[in-house]
């Protein structure tokens, strides 16, 4: 059946709907450029959904777990061998997306009699200054997002993950209008922190259509606090160690928000 | 059915592989030849000119090694690291082919790293030092061949159950020692050695008990013993201003001691 080209489309079409709502329910990833690097953080429950792929590496994900782990296997083996055989200067995010990462999950979508993988990712690398930094994100299909490379103009200097298309899109609406680049790490958790809830009330039964209030985000945002953990990592600039990745605890999140 | 070469491949996840392994897979690190296994007439020549030691003290474990490189008779290279940062916490000092020991550093150097990140947690210190270990075992078959034998000494810091810094030495077949005072390998350790052993028991203080300054004195007073009379160890080059590398592992990291202190000590207690 497949053998006629408007089956196949067909059958692309299914497989894109099953994955959208395979994803649907993951919980949105921010992450923001601040003053001293980049910052990812999102809440959970359960997976850890930050991690370090290399020395200025790192990615967010959401999606189904094995998938998820392959993806990020791959990832870390083929930095790791890059970075031992030549250096880790010549480890490249930009390389380990378009070479790698995409080409194979394109393939892996449109085999329609092999099994797709159910992610969704986002990097980010970190550069020596603000203006090599570079956001990344593919898509279960291959399709690559990029802020940041040779040929943008102007940046926005953050990228986020969601669930569904709505979620993401809010999310960039409100940092569009929110997001400093140089901000401090409490402000930059600020952001990161609202820009999730808005993330998530843009998903499920209610999800609302437009950017809430700020009220709103707050009130939203302190009741999830509540019962969920947060997860938050960041890529640093200017530490005297090759590798920049350091995760933050929950505690010390909640403890630098509030002062 | 070989494994198949991409980690993309569907059907293949590296997640229990560790990184040596990982590294044969993609051609990237030679398999050495099976030590012949019964022939007893072998005889390796031990050619690890250099001295590097190691003690703990009041401040941790200070590492030093002095900076010559030989190729026989020949001095080639007056300002070789021979003591190597591992990670946060560990340093690898090295007694033996440079070529050899220096891969080696740099394979495990990315196999603690590449365990971090696809495990996500730290190895365990006896899981470095066991690393280390079969990178020395999978080496034998070079050391057996006559080429590529090293010796080197691993100090860490165990932050996890019991606070406290660990030093290891090792034989070239990958045997591991953990120590409680000092270690010394090289062509120049005998001397050394004599030193340490003299120092702990009826020296002013104990190893552990010094202070940073005398321990850096013991070591560089060490160092210049051992360069004495062997023609593989630099010791200090008076002249030329070089002096040995020295490195301290404590709960807080490595610190490498900057070269104007060390011509500090060097002045006020060697020279």
């Amino acid at each position: 059946m497949i053998e006629e080209p408007y089956r196949w489309v067909e059958a692309i079409a299914n497989r894109r709907e099953y994955i959208e709502t395979q994803l649907a329910q993951g919980s949105p990833i921010a992450a923001v450029g601040y003053r001293d690097g980049i910052l990812f953080v999102t809440l959970g429950r359960a997976r850890q959904k930050i991690f370090e792929i290399y020395d200025r590496i790192a990615m967010g994900a959401i999606g189904h777990p094995g998938d998820i782990e392959r993806l990020r296997l791959a990832a870390i083996e083929l930095a790791s061998t890059e970075g031992f055989t030549r250096s880790a200067a010549d480890v490249s995010l930009r390389r380990l997306a378009h070479y790698s990462l995409s080409p194979v999950m394109k393939t892996a979508f449109e085999q329609v009699y092999g099994p797709p993988y159910l992610a969704r990712l986002l990097f980010a690398e970190i550069g020596s200054s603000p203006k090599e930094d570079l956001f990344l994100r593919i898509d279960y299909d291959g399709a690559i997002a990029a802020d940041g490379g040779p040929a943008v103009q102007s940046r926005q200097r953050f990228a986020v993950l969601g669930g569904t298309r709505q979620s993401a899109d809010l999310m960039e609406a409100f940092l569009k209008n929110e997001h400093v680049t140089d901000a401090e790490l409490p402000d930059a958790l600020n952001q990161a922190l609202d820009a999730w809830s808005v993330g998530r009330m843009a998903m499920g039964e209610n999800a609302i259509k437009d950017l809430p209030e700020r009220a709103a985000i707050r009130k939203y945002r302190d009741e999830q606090l509540g019962t969920a953990g947060i997860e938050a990592a960041m890529l640093e600039r200017d530490t005297s160690s090759a590798i920049r990745y350091r995760t933050l605890a929950d505690a010390e999140v909640r403890q630098r928000v509030r002062d | 059915m070989d494994k198949p070469p991409l980690a993309l491949d569907p059907n293949f996840s590296g997640g229990t592989e560790d990184f040596p392994a990982l590294l044969r897979r993609k051609g990237f690190l030679q398999v050495a030849p099976e030590p012949v296994v019964g022939s007893g007439s072998h005889s390796f020549v031990q050619t690890e000119s250099t001295t590097i030691l190691a003690f703990k003290f009041g401040g941790g474990v200070l590492v030093a090694g002095d900076r010559r490189a030989t190729a026989g008779n020949t001095v080639v290279y007056d300002r070789a690291d021979k003591v190597l940062e591992i990670d946060r916490h560990s340093i690898m000092a090295i007694a033996g082919v440079p070529a050899t020991a220096w891969e080696m550093a740099r394979v495990l150097e990315h196999s603690f790293q590449y365990f971090r990140r696809t495990q996500l947690q730290e190895m365990s210190v006896d899981g470095k030092v066991r690393a280390l270990s079969k990178l020395l075992r999978d080496n034998f078959g070079f050391v057996m061949q006559g080429v590529g034998v090293v010796v080197p000494i691993f100090a860490t810091y165990d932050g996890n159950s019991k606070p406290e810094a660990r030093l290891y030495f090792y034989d070239a077949m990958g045997a591991q020692f953990e120590v409680t005072d000092y270690a010394a390998t090289g062509s120049g350790s005998p001397a050394v050695r004599g030193i340490l052993y003299y120092e702990n028991h009826w020296g002013l203080k104990k190893l552990q008990d010094l202070d940073e300054d005398e321990a850096v004195a013991i070591a560089l007073r060490a160092l210049d013993t051992a360069a004495e009379a062997d023609t593989s160890t630099g010791g200090v080059d008076r002249s030329g201003k070089i002096f040995p590398l020295i490195k301290i592992v404590s709960g807080e990291g490595i610190t490498t001691l900057p070269e104007e202190r060390i011509a500090q000590v060097f002045k006020h207690s060697v020279a």
